[in-house]
């Protein structure tokens, strides 16, 4: 099979680990720093391990972390090796085809989701997060907020009431509500 | 009788049939909708299932499984986008189909050569599993450490990318599950001196991350692709065409049985395998390759559902992942208190022959699903991308952050999303890290016990490897890997194939 099948027509990202994206004879934008990235963090890695337990024994437990961490070592050192070496694709830059403005502002709305769904809780955090990706992704905003609010019901009802799991319910009086909801099927008595 | 009635549990309890039709229904909706990949479903359901008791929890996923596999060839056909990595070759002779106006047959033709690869597998499963489990406890701890090696480097080995990417990333999936606690000597591994890692990583918090966050974001690039809908006619296919195509569904099923079979591959690998047979064996098809061949349809649809069986027979008889599903599975028997192996085999031979019915009734239920609803499909296929992937988001952050109920597992996911999303950019396989965390632990302990019983002196460790053929076998299937890889072995067989066309 050709190294350069991905399968789809229009990009090198990667869909599946039988196709896994980039190109083999040329480096897409940004690929040099994430090769010497993970080059760095598996140089921290190899020099942590190494404190585990030194060399004393085979069988000790710094023995594998070591092989592992040299071995991650040793591949990012023949991928920058080959990295390095190779052309840039033509037509690609970085904040195109790699982090376009939509994915940052999707990492940074999980990162601040992650802050205040503790302290605001899970209702009306993952509204505004539902309601904002999804007016950000194109949609108007009566579209989103009446598909957001409908969806955010369906998954409280399905993950709170069908698979009790329990979310910081922060400002929200959720206890009370979902007593409500089981007095309102079950009736008052 | 055990074996029958445990077989037959599905059947006889109608909650559990219930969960298997619902999964394998769902499961062909997930595995269709771009962006929604069966790994990603199982990972995600698993931090909700884990409260269940562990045969409901297994046959929804045992259905999701089967129907996701195949879920992915009918958005393939249709629109031109695989669904699932599993149908990627499928789009490649599917779509044409389509475009020529037998989007229906090919639909139908594609559900039947599932129902058939998915019933080759699953026959494979039953026969061969409790004969590798017998073989299986006379492996040594040595022989698990090849195996692990092997799965971890199989994939990076037989897809279409670089091999040494591959090795690093199962490396790091190692590298992760070492995390925390040794849990025999309890010395701090890769904590960096922080109380928070020493109860390791959760792994839960990696897989989803590695297939949800990061498929969300690699989604954002293409909220404002516009699909082509084609028509879709009668779908039921003729027993002429089935029959005709039967014996190359043979071939290719095994295929996709055996690479399933092989630790950490699966049926994306298994499917493109088979369609590069398909087009080598087929002399004169009736349309060219590519153009809209029956044969391109063919193979890699019972390929892909005949790998479900065949990654189950590792899964089940080693505890080795047979590919980046069964890993998660086995995270999920792990949760319930079982230690996937050949002693579960023996002390709880029902659970396999549980798991073998399930995926029988998962599989009719792919016939019955398959060959209906198709108006219901084109519409929920076509949900806007900007709902779908705001909702994996929100499912993501939900299901990391129930396993613990700690919001340290969402900061990891989202941290192994972005590492995951850049990997997928530039060409590192997710799947090896995966089965790098779950076979961390295996390795290690497996390496640990083969060294102390060699008495820690390498020579009496190569002469207990090269007096066993087993272990012998293993070892140079993994020297074979890595010099397959290089640039005399590559010349070799420039020079060989080049000397056999003239």
């Amino acid at each position: 099979m050709d190294p350069n099948f991905r399968g789809d027509t229009d990009h090198h990202d990667g869909t599946s680990d039988a196709t896994p994206g980039g190109y083999s004879k040329q480096r897409r934008p940004g690929e040099l720093v994430f090769t010497f990235f993970l080059l760095g963090a598996s140089v921290v890695l190899l020099n942590e391990a190494f404190g585990i337990s030194g060399f004393g024994k085979l069988s000790a437990p710094g023995t594998v972390p070591v092989v592992t961490a040299a071995i991650m070592v040793v591949c990012m050192l023949i991928v920058g090796a080959q990295t390095v070496r190779l052309p840039k694709v033509a037509g690609e830059t970085l904040a195109r085809d790699i982090l376009p403005w939509r994915v940052l502002a999707f990492v940074a709305f999980l990162v601040a989701y992650a802050l205040a769904v503790r302290p605001l809780g899970f209702l009306p955090t993952t509204a505004l997060f539902l309601v904002f990706g999804i007016r950000l992704l194109g949609r108007g905003w009566v579209f989103s907020a009446g598909v957001g609010l409908g969806a955010l019901i369906c998954i409280w009802i399905v993950f709170r009431i069908v698979f009790t799991v329990l979310m910081p319910a922060g400002i929200v009086p959720e206890a009370e509500l979902v007593q409500l909801i089981r007095n309102l099927f079950g009736g008052a008595r | 009788m055990d074996a029958f009635l445990a077989f037959a549990t599905v059947l006889m309890q109608p909650q559990l049939l219930a969960l298997v039709a619902l999964g394998t229904f769902a499961g062909i909706y997930i595995g269709a909708i771009p962006g929604l990949s069966v790994t990603m479903a199982v990972s995600i359901l698993i931090s909700f299932t884990f409260s269940w008791s562990v045969y409901p929890a297994l046959a929804l996923m045992v259905g999701i499984y089967m129907g996701g596999v195949y879920g992915g060839a009918r958005t393939a056909i249709l629109l031109n986008i695989p669904g699932a990595p599993s149908a990627i070759a499928t789009a490649l002779d599917g779509y044409p189909m389509a475009k020529r106006g037998e989007a229906g047959q090919a639909i139908g033709v594609s559900t039947v050569m599932s129902v058939i690869g998915g019933f080759v597998g699953i026959a494979v499963l039953a026969v061969a599993a409790p004969l590798v489990s017998d073989f299986a406890l006379r492996f040594q701890p040595r022989d698990y450490m090849f195996l692990a090696v092997l799965g971890i480097l199989l994939v990076g080995s037989l897809s279409t990318g670089s091999l040494v990417k591959g090795i690093f990333a199962g490396a790091l999936g190692v590298a992760i599950g070492a995390v925390g606690r040794d849990p025999l000597t309890f010395t701090p591994r890769f904590t960096f001196d922080l109380s928070l890692l020493n109860g390791g990583i959760s792994f839960i918090a990696v897989m989803i991350g590695m297939f949800g966050v990061s498929e969300a974001l690699l989604q954002l690039h293409h909220v404002d692709k516009k699909a082509i809908r084609q028509k879709v006619g009668r779908i039921i296919p003729s027993w002429k065409v089935v029959r005709k195509h039967l014996p190359l569904s043979m071939q290719t099923s095994t295929i996709g049985v055996t690479i399933g079979a092989l630790p950490g591959t699966g049926g994306d690998i298994a499917a493109l395998m088979a369609y590069d047979h398909a087009k080598r064996v087929t002399k004169n098809p009736e349309t060219p390759f590519g153009e809209g061949a029956m044969e391109g349809l063919v193979a890699p649809e019972t390929a892909n559902n005949a790998a479900v069986g065949g990654a189950f027979v590792p899964m089940m008889t080693l505890g080795i992942p047979g590919d980046a599903v069964t890993a998660i599975m086995i995270g999920a028997l792990f949760i319930h208190g079982l230690n996937p192996g050949p002693m579960l085999m023996i002390d709880r031979p029902e659970m396999f022959w549980f798991i073998v019915g399930a995926l029988t009734f998962a599989n009719i239920f792919l016939l019955i699903f398959g060959l209906t609803g198709i108006r219901l499909f084109t519409k929920l296929v076509e949900m806007p991308r900007a709902v779908l992937i705001s909702l994996i988001l929100i499912l993501s952050i939900v299901g990391a952050y129930a396993v613990n109920n700690a919001i340290t597992d969402v900061y990891w996911m989202l941290g192994f999303g972005v590492l995951g999303y850049f990997m997928r950019h530039y060409g590192y396989p997710l799947g090896p890290v995966i089965l790098g965390v779950i076979l961390s632990r295996l390795l290690d302990d497996n390496w640990r016990r083969a060294i102390i019983t060699a008495r820690e002196d390498w020579g009496r460790f190569f002469d207990g490897v090269f007096s066993s053929p087993l272990s012998s076998v293993l070892l140079a299937a993994v020297v074979f890997i890595f010099l397959s890889h290089t640039p005399p072995w590559k010349w070799a067989k420039a020079r060989l194939f080049a000397s056999r066309i003239k």
